[in-house]
């Protein structure tokens, strides 16, 4: 059996979806992209197919489920539940459901590769990492595939899985380690935003007559749990057009979930006034019943600007214990467009967390204001480098031609003609042009299809977006300096991959020897910096300022002759599959691996 | 049986009759035991088939809930803001599993032809023929007819008794 297609997967935050693609024999011809049914239990012995894997796993209990309920169409273990089913029964029994486990693994503050979800989980209840938690989503997709698609081994199969752009390093690794630890063979990452345009591109052959030769894109991907910004750049080579991700945002976490909880505390509010008090069953219940009731009055097709919003009684007195309320538009409006869309000048920043102590959980956003968490990503590149060619207007902000939604959000007009609205006042202020909206559809399974598509396009049909890493990387050096008692020995930063670095190259710094001791783990200190975006290979950096941030510390452990020193360069490469690798280099030749060190960064 | 009186005995069955004795063959485990049937399964009854699909009402819709309330002191404007939900989940519920369709695709109260009279499909009303057929009449309701039933497997049990769990909050 050989490869025959191309799976793209969307490993989300708060749902996955897999998509797939059979390359033509003729490059020339359009390969129309599939989604794949993933079967899943929805109820106790209930598998159905949905469209979306709810990212959700539940541990198990002793007494949750009848026997024997929770067979699968494949040999599967009962320790746990993954999708519809999951979400479902972790909203009655929330301390054993595992979610946003891909939030937890982009999160440096915890140790990720060791069993810490769900935080809240009693004594007694075995928890699992961050990556196994992705590892059984995946196992799952993969499972499904092989059960649906019988004729065409998983395996075989090319697989791109998509990370968000702003996953570091270290997050990328470890998404690569889930899949592997799933049994994926042949992974290769893709970057949300970019699938997302891939998807356009896929649905809009005849993209070269719809952006030119300096045009900036701006895709805008809001999802459940978080918000991501890419730049990608309209250039030229050869007479031919070509597109080039220049710039990405910060992780931020903040999404549609946000939007709906702020929607049912609104409504929560409103009923206390009255008198009606809701618990935790109830308010989750009202959670659900204000996504359902936004997606209706956003939806452009409701006339009506209210939506009733009913909680059953939980007991058998149905009718007797129901709680009525309304949700209407002006709610909505006010909670959405004043809060989360806020009319923000291109100079307003987002508020920063003050420093407090900080709880066991994810770095949540401390600002709901999606517009200013935009002004600031355009204002990082107005900052910094020339890298690629980035339009500006005067004051140095980058001025986006097109932009591209996508993500459950975008989905209601209301909210992408806010976000236009923002952005053209901006542009107005650097007298430039309006914003063109790209059109896209099907926002929900975009990441997956668009995957498929750049499947088809590494293999060289289809246009591809060239990109290479998003951050400039560094190691930090001590500097030799006299030791000063109570100061901690300066540190600089040595600039070891650069942004834009591209798959399949290497850089090497073959003039900065270090002395590795044999036999005892070297560790490097790791930084990375999505704003520096001008910083070659062996440049030098004094100031570790707020442009910096420190990744999980890398460590090389050289075996041999122990005591003996060994002088090394280091080299970095991007392999072909997008992921950074750093190396250790002997005179004579010897290569070492330098590996991330997840565990450490929890001890300090 | 002595190792010697097997051995001569398997020799001369093995030379006459080309097989090892059956004694023999037990005693040595040369000899598959004889599969023992194992009962035969309960069978799903039409009571489970019909408790399953209420409580897949309840579950998704609380039908029974509804069905069960003493509403008369209800006021209408609460009964009708449970029974637009309940009336939505059950309708989900129910196109899921059962796909209902009319069982005379027409326009009700026109004259409709009428290709059977088997008193399944088709209830004649009003001034119908001593001969208890039609060729046509007033269509003044469609039916309904389930063109297909898609219920998950169930495992037949005493816990299919169990419309829909009690439910204990740990506090």
């Amino acid at each position: 059996m050989a490869q025959k297609y191309v799976i793209g997967i969307d490993l989300g935050t708060t749902n996955s979806a897999l998509a797939f693609a059979e390359p033509p024999e003729d490059s020339r011809d359009h390969a129309p992209v599939t989604l794949l049914d993933i079967p899943q239990l929805v109820n106790p012995g209930e598998v159905r197919d949905e469209s979306l894997l709810p990212s959700f796993l539940y541990l198990t209990g002793p007494n949750d489920f009848p026997e024997g309920s929770l067979e699968m169409p494949w040999p599967s273990d009962p320790a746990f539940v993954t999708g519809e089913l999951a979400k479902k029964r972790g909203s009655e029994n929330a301390r054993r459901l595992v979610s946003s486990a891909k939030s937890w693994l982009s999160h440096a503050g915890v140790n990720r590769t060791s069993a810490i979800l769900p935080p809240t989980a009693p004594e007694g209840v075995e928890k699992i990492s961050p990556v196994e938690a992705s590892r059984r989503y995946l196992e799952h997709l993969r499972a499904a595939w092989n059960s649906k698609m019988p004729d065409a081994s998983f395996d075989e199969q090319q697989v791109l899985v998509t990370v968000p752009a702003s996953f570091d390093a270290v997050a990328r690794e470890l998404t690569i380690t889930a899949a592997e630890q799933a049994g994926y063979k042949n992974v290769v990452l893709l970057e949300e935003p970019q699938a997302a345009f891939y998807a356009w591109l896929e649905r809009h052959p005849d993209w070269r007559e719809r952006v030119h030769v300096g045009d900036l894109i701006l895709v805008a991907d809001i999802g459940g749990g978080t918000t991501d910004f890419t730049l990608i750049s309209v250039t030229e080579a050869g007479g031919e057009l070509q597109l080039e991700r220049v710039a990405v945002g910060e992780h931020i976490l903040l999404g549609g979930d946000n939007i709906d909880l702020a929607l049912a505390r609104l409504l929560e509010q409103q009923l206390a006034e009255k008198g009606t008090k809701l618990d935790a069953m109830q308010l989750h219940a009202l959670w659900q019943q204000c996504r359902v009731a936004k997606e209706h009055l956003l939806s452009g097709e409701s006339k009506k600007d209210e939506y009733p919003v009913t909680i059953l009684g939980r007991g058998t007195g149905l009718v007797g214990g129901t709680i009525k309320a309304k949700l209407r538009t002006e709610d909505i409006n006010r909670v959405l467009l004043d809060g989360f869309l806020p009319v923000a000048s291109s100079e307003d920043m987002p508020q920063r967390r003050r420093a407090a102590l900080a709880e066991l959980g994810l770095p949540y956003a401390a600002d709901a204001a999606i517009t200013r968490h935009l002004a600031r990503f355009l204002r990082q590149q107005a900052a910094n480098a020339e890298h690629g060619s980035v339009r500006r207007g005067p004051s140095g902000i980058a001025c986006p031609t097109h932009i591209l939604f996508n993500g459950g959000v975008l989905r209601a007009p209301l909210v992408r003609d806010r976000i236009i609205e923002v952005l053209n006042n901006w542009l107005a202020a650097e007298g430039m042009e309006p914003v063109q909206p790209l059109l896209g559809e099907d926002l929900m399974h975009a990441v997956a299809r668009g995957a498929a598509y750049y499947g088809m396009a590494r293999s060289g049909q289809g246009v591809r977006i060239r990109g290479g890493i998003p951050r400039t990387y560094y190691v930090g050096i001590e500097t030799a300096m006299p030791a000063v008692p109570g100061m901690a020995a300066p540190i600089k930063a040595l600039a070891v991959a650069p942004f834009g670095m591209e798959e399949g190259t290497g850089a090497s710094l073959p003039d900065r020897e270090f002395g590795l001791v044999v036999g005892e783990p070297a560790e490097f200190r790791f930084f990375q910096s999505a704003i520096r975006k001008n910083d070659d290979a062996g440049a030098l950096i004094d100031d570790l300022d707020g442009d910096l941030q420190e990744l999980s510390p890398v460590e090389v452990n050289l075996t041999g002759n122990a005591g003996e020193v060994v002088p090394v360069t280091l080299e970095t490469v991007v392999t072909e599959t997008g992921q950074l690798q750093l190396w250790c280099v002997a005179r004579d030749g010897r290569r070492w691996k330098l590996e991330f060190n997840v565990r450490e960064q929890v001890a300090q | 049986m002595s190792r010697i009186v097997s051995a001569f005995k398997s020799f001369f069955v093995i030379l006459f009759q080309g097989e090892l004795p059956e004694d023999v063959a037990r005693e040595f485990g040369y000899s598959k035991p004889q599969p023992v049937k194992p009962p035969p399964p309960p069978q799903a009854t039409a009571a489970d088939g019909a408790l399953q699909i209420l409580g897949i009402l309840q579950r998704d819709g609380r039908l029974v809930d509804f069905l069960m309330e003493d509403l008369r002191a209800a006021d209408d404007e609460q009964i009708g803001a449970v029974a637009r939900s309940l009336q939505e989940q059950c309708h989900a519920a129910l196109q899921r599993h059962v796909q209902l369709v009319p069982v005379i695709d027409g326009v009700e109260n026109s004259f409709t032809k009428l290709a059977t009279n088997d008193p399944t499909t088709v209830k004649l009303l009003g001034n119908v023929p001593a001969s208890g057929k039609a060729a046509g009449g007033v269509l003044r309701h469609k039916g309904w007819r389930a063109e297909k039933v898609d219920l998950p497997t169930i495992k037949p049990g005493p816990q299919t008794l169990i419309v829909a769990p009690a439910e204990i909050e740990i506090e």
